[in-house]
């Protein structure tokens, strides 16, 4: 469970508070999709989540974020780890290693796995990647997808309760894309972890997600699940969220008056619409 | 190609033997290399150089380090040459001459600098860099702060020489030449340090968080999940390098 009341955070070298009067309440097991213009503070919410601000950036932090009921701003970040699995956005800088099985070895090793189930954690991390043949590879001469893979093995290996991920899929292809966001949803079904990744890709993201957030200017100005954010396309497409055009369809066949459901999240369901609209 | 210190895969008797023995045989090789003056030892030592790098499968490699070293070193043989007048007189100098035993000492400077880089280098480019840290760390002690910060420098040069060509580029394509003399060269190099240097320290930054949210402080010298015994080729190896330092001493 993850509570967030009143959060307002301002770095240092920030005129304004770069995220402001922020309030969420995120049961567990819950998939959540932030999207956003870029600089609207997506990623700064996630930095929020997982504890590295206000740990290791300065600045004003107003409000508290709990996670499992640990206050974010009263335990150390170490201790915020061991719940919360993080991928940040670049990609490079968080390598710890210079081979594939060195990188997802560390948190293992450093979180005190037992050393029984460590193979097992690598393989089924690798596996779940599908990356078990870069297990020997050198990390310098992986592609940027690659290596985007292996820092998502190298967390998922953890099997934290809170996953936060920051743009996972930046580098990936559409297919590779697709399987990551399968996983990820497979997590929180399956083992209830909190899974909350920022994207840009909101097709994907109203696809897999069971709430979707819409961040602009530091606040979230709209939240529900995907079909009731994505009935808003208009008011989105002003903040600079493009939605699915499957979505621009359907609600511009309701603004004719034409239809009258929920807003739809892709073509299959886009179809079934414009079928029902024309009989 | 192959960047700086990147591991080269294998199966020889150098990529199998325990990190810290092979260190330890490596540094024990060098200091024999400089307590000797002997033409034998030395030529021994290479031959060792040879057929280690041949069962590496890295000859081309080692050749290249051999003849960079050379080159480096033909400097040093230089001043060997022309400031140790011993022997019989060849070449007389303004202060002094060049002897008979000048060229020897010349010569000597080269042999041993190539011979004692060669193990070295082989060592470094066998040895994933996360496996010698962490031997260290189990067996010698070495608190792991300082691993870290080991093989996160080397690590990060070619992120950082990465990121120096990009400058460039980003510079060439707004119409800076950066082709001409080297003093010009530098002289354009010299501005681009800032936002190498600010890029460098967010890269720094991001990579002390990514190493904090997965546990680097938790970490102790238990934490390996890998373990590094001695076996008997390192009790071997040792025990040969010693014989080759001994070798070096007494002759």
């Amino acid at each position: 469970m993850i509570e967030i009341s009143n959060l307002t955070f301002r770095y240092r070298e920030g005129a304004e508070p770069t995220v402001r009067d922020i309030n969420l309440s995120i049961p567990d097991g819950t998939f959540v999709g932030i999207t956003g213009a870029a600089g609207s503070g997506k990623s700064t919410l996630t930095y929020a989540i997982n504890g590295i601000i206000p740990h290791c950036y300065p600045g004003d932090f107003y409000g508290s974020v709990t996670v499992d009921g640990l206050d974010t701003c009263e335990v150390s970040l170490t201790d915020i780890s061991r719940l919360v699995g993080s991928v940040c956005q670049d990609i490079d800088s968080q390598m710890v290693s210079s081979v594939v099985e060195d990188e997802i070895l560390y948190g293992l090793e450093n979180f005190g796995v037992p050393k029984d189930e460590i193979e097992g954690r690598i393989q089924e991390a690798l596996d779940a990647m599908g990356i078990v043949d870069l297990r020997d590879r050198s990390i310098a001469g992986l592609s940027g997808g690659q290596k985007q893979k292996v820092a998502v093995a190298s967390v998922i290996a953890l099997k934290p309760r809170v996953l936060v991920l920051d743009e996972p899929t930046a580098e990936l292809d559409p297919a590779s894309s697709v399987g990551v966001f399968r996983l990820l949803r497979s997590y929180a079904r399956n083992f209830g972890t909190t899974v909350i990744v920022v994207e840009q890709k909101i097709a994907l993201l109203s696809e897999f997600a069971d709430q979707l957030l819409i961040v602009d200017n530091g606040a979230i100005v709209f939240r529900g699940t995907p079909p009731e954010v994505l009935a808003h396309s208009d008011e989105l497409l002003e903040i600079g969220v493009n939605c699915p055009r499957s979505t621009s369809l359907v609600n511009r066949l309701r603004a004719h008056g034409l239809y009258n459901g929920p807003a739809v999240c892709n073509v299959p369901q886009a179809v079934e619409v414009c079928k029902e609209v024309l009989a | 190609m192959n960047g700086f210190l990147e591991y080269v895969p294998g199966d020889s008797f150098l990529h199998r033997m325990n990190p810290v023995a092979k260190l330890a045989a490596a540094f024990i090789l060098v200091i024999a290399c400089f307590a000797t003056s002997n033409f034998v030892v030395l030529a021994l030592v290479l031959v060792l150089d040879a057929v280690l790098a041949a069962q590496c499968k890295m000859v081309p490699q080692a050749l290249g380090l051999a003849k960079a070293v050379a080159a480096f070193s033909l400097l040093l043989a230089l001043i060997a040459l022309l400031f140790t007048p011993r022997g019989d007189v060849l070449v007389q100098l303004p202060w002094g001459y060049i002897g008979t035993e000048s060229v020897v000492a010349a010569v000597l400077v080269i042999v041993r600098l190539v011979a004692c880089a060669v193990p070295l280098f082989l060592v470094f480019y066998v040895t994933k860099l996360n496996d010698m840290a962490n031997a260290m760390v189990k067996q010698l002690r070495v608190p792991y702060k300082y691993a870290f910060a080991f093989t996160s420098t080397v690590r990060f040069i070619p992120v950082f020489m990465n990121d120096m060509v990009g400058i460039m580029e980003a510079q060439t394509a707004r119409g800076v030449e950066f082709d001409g003399g080297l003093a010009k060269r530098i002289r354009l190099m010299v501005p681009l340090c800032v936002p190498l240097l600010v890029s460098s320290v967010r890269k720094t930054n991001s990579a002390a968080i990514a190493a904090e949210v997965r546990g680097f402080h938790l970490r102790t010298r238990q934490s390996g999940f890998k373990e590094y015994p001695f076996a008997t080729r390192d009790y071997l190896a040792l025990a040969a390098s010693v014989v080759i330092l001994v070798l070096a001493i007494v002759f």
